[in-house]
């Protein structure tokens, strides 16, 4: 994997940005592209929670390392 | 149903359409419709993914401890970090599709027909992974076959996720998780025997993960638990004993004989439900 600082704190963004949609979607704020209209979505809160967990370990792997 | 799920699911032969099939052909006062099914269901996959977790207990220690010194380190150095990343990679293309595609999703289990020509095509799709395998094959030896294709831990994280994007089309009943996840892997370049290893290990998280979310909702139904639970169970037990035959198979096996048993059956089904022979 090629590294670099700036790859990096991309993926540790977008990865701060599936936290916030998966908190939006546990609250029920975020309706988009779920099954009922109301309510909290806990399963698409658990997917964004793993994706961004999958975007912080990618960020850490992007990471160039000290020697 | 909980044996028929447990020793369909490892199977590549669909155990989700058969799960839709079985009760329409034969009658059984299951209905597809109602909410408890997709959470019955659901909890049949749990007892599947239990007997796979204990199948593969020690790789499983290995793979999650690898996947967080890989994860804190920002480097894989073992092979079993190498697969959790790997199989972290295959599972977010099912994930994904599965949480967004739900609801169509669930529409289509209620249907006996579609689930019939998917098995159809599941077959076709079996039949073509072993096709372009034996053109890979061409110029040697049955022996020398599996000896040159890789093991799951060598494949590439693009392979990874096609192979975790094959996993997504399970979600048709009549197409199996299994039957496409093996011929992805296939056409990765895994031996037989490491692509059902790899399919096996891949369907755990997702099973598990959907199981998390759907069996509460069937505990909110008010069905009948201790007999779904034994239900379970057997599924359990079924998909032990049929992971193990699965994985002596394909030391020399091929996808071919179960390609022509979910042709054969996907088109005896549908004449079945039309012309109510």
């Amino acid at each position: 994997m090629t590294r670099s600082q700036s790859v990096s704190v991309a993926l540790g963004a977008l990865g701060v940005v599936f936290i916030v949609v998966a908190a939006l979607y546990a609250l029920g704020v975020l309706q988009i592209l779920t099954s009922s209209t109301s309510g909290p979505h806990y399963k698409h809160a658990v997917l964004f929670v793993v994706l961004a967990v999958a975007s912080f370990v990618a960020a850490n792997f992007a990471r160039p390392k000290t020697a | 149903m909980g044996l028929l799920q447990g020793a369909s699911e490892l199977f590549p032969v669909s155990s989700l359409g058969h799960a839709v099939l079985v009760p329409s052909l034969l009658h059984w006062s299951f209905k597809q419709s109602d909410p408890s099914f997709v959470p019955f269901l659901v909890l049949l996959h749990l007892g599947t993914a239990t007997a796979l977790l204990l199948l593969y207990r020690e790789q499983w220690v290995a793979i999650v401890r690898g996947f967080f010194a890989a994860a804190i380190r920002g480097q894989m150095k073992t092979e079993s970090e190498r697969l959790a990343m790997l199989l972290l990679v295959g599972t977010i293309p099912a994930a994904v599709l599965g949480v967004f595609l739900e609801s169509r999703i669930k529409s289509l289990f209620a249907s006996p027909d579609e689930a019939a020509g998917f098995l159809v095509l599941n077959g076709g799709l079996m039949l073509g992974f072993e096709l372009m395998r034996r053109r890979a094959e061409r110029g040697l030896s049955r022996s020398e076959q599996e000896s040159h294709f890789a093991e799951a831990e060598r494949i590439s994280f693009r392979a990874a996720a096609l192979v975790g994007a094959c996993q997504a089309l399970a979600f048709l009943p009549g197409i199996s998780r299994s039957g496409v996840t093996i011929g992805g892997g296939l056409l990765a370049g895994l031996r037989h025997q490491e692509a059902a290893r790899f399919s096996f290990l891949l369907a755990t998280p997702v099973i598990l993960g959907a199981g998390i979310v759907e069996v509460p909702q069937l505990f909110s139904t008010g069905v009948p638990v201790a007999e779904y639970l034994a239900a379970a169970l057997l599924s359990g037990i079924a998909a032990y004993a049929s992971a193990r035959f699965l994985l002596r198979y394909f030391r020399s096996g091929r996808l071919d004989p179960y390609g022509w048993y979910c042709i054969g059956a996907g088109l005896i089904s549908l004449a079945l439900l039309h012309f109510s022979l």
